[in-house]
């Protein structure tokens, strides 16, 4: 399995570099559907994307990357992945252990 | 299990009485597997906050590095770069268990690279390039062990809600109904013992 990359430019160059071969340069008006296609390969196992990209998909994509282990997603860039996992943290033990 | 539907005969106390045992007993053991999960997620989550704190660290410092290749050498320079290496990182999932919840472990292989085997000439470029690729390497097996840990949390917060939900459901719904449906059950029997002697007295009687 591999990790992928979806981004803008900015964001992709550098994992060029670490030698990613799945990696989907977009912009903002083909981010859903380049996620879409990552998510449906089996080939992915991890994707790894700028917080602020995560933020601009429709909430129910959202919450099924968020629900999602195959593959794992992981944000970068900002705090939105980890207020995610707090969420959920407060949800099912009741108490925010994140702090 | 409405009061209304239970037939109040001895066999069908006993039955409940089981019933009442196997529910309280599966309660305490639901409980116990509630808490030895909060536990073990105690465990990762602080493994988590270490992981997802060196990552933001390792993505500024890619970040950074990347910046400075590219001030340096130019964006196509670096980009060209890029395109030249030849092998790519690969993750192995393997699975392990944490108090029956399945969790998965990352082992990854061609991340790190030692410098003249990453597919582009050491001495075309510079060490601009060479410590952006570093960085980039280093922010890769962030990720790995991120997604790891960040996977593991999410099945056993899942399982964790999963089993609160069973022990609440016995502890407010299930044994709670069960109970009722004996003490009915034995009010009847005993109403009906009452009034089975009460039929004797009066038939010596007469």
């Amino acid at each position: 399995m591999e990790l992928s990359v979806v981004g803008n430019g900015e964001f992709v160059t550098g994992f060029r570099l670490a030698g990613i071969r799945k990696i989907h340069e977009v912009s903002d008006e083909n981010l859903e559907s380049a996620v879409k296609e990552v998510i449906k390969d089996p080939e992915v196992g991890i994707l790894v994307m700028h917080d602020d990209d995560f933020n601009k998909l429709p909430q129910n994509l959202r919450n099924k990357l968020n629900e999602s282990v195959e593959p794992t997603v992981v944000t970068l860039g900002g705090t939105g992945q980890s207020s995610n996992l707090r969420e959920k943290i407060k949800q099912s033990v009741g108490v925010d252990l994140w702090k | 299990m409405a009061v209304e539907d239970v037939k109040p005969t001895r066999s069908e106390l006993l039955e409940i009485k089981k019933k009442i045992k196997l529910s309280e007993d599966g309660h305490k053991l639901l409980k116990k597997k509630r808490d030895g999960l909060i536990l073990e997620f105690f465990d990762i989550l602080n493994q988590a906050k270490d992981v997802r704190s060196e990552l933001d660290d390792a993505y500024k410092d890619a970040n950074n590095k990347i910046g400075i290749a590219k001030s340096v050498e130019g964006t196509i320079t670096v980009n060209s770069t890029a395109f030249s290496l030849k092998d790519y990182p690969k993750i192995h999932l393997q699975s392990n268990n944490i108090m029956g919840v399945v969790v998965p472990k990352i082992e990854s292989s061609s991340v790190r690279k030692p410098i003249n085997q990453r597919g582009y000439g050491i001495l075309g470029t510079s060490s601009y390039i060479d410590e952006a690729t570093d960085a980039y390497e280093t922010l890769v097996e962030n990720i790995i062990q991120a997604a790891e840990m960040e996977t593991t949390m999410k099945r056993l917060l899942a399982e964790i809600e999963k089993t609160k939900r069973r022990v609440n459901a016995l502890e407010f719904k299930v044994i709670p109904e069960l109970k009722e449906a004996r003490d009915f059950i034995k009010l009847r029997l005993d109403e009906m013992e009452r009034e089975g002697t009460f039929r004797l007295k009066k038939i010596k009687k007469s």
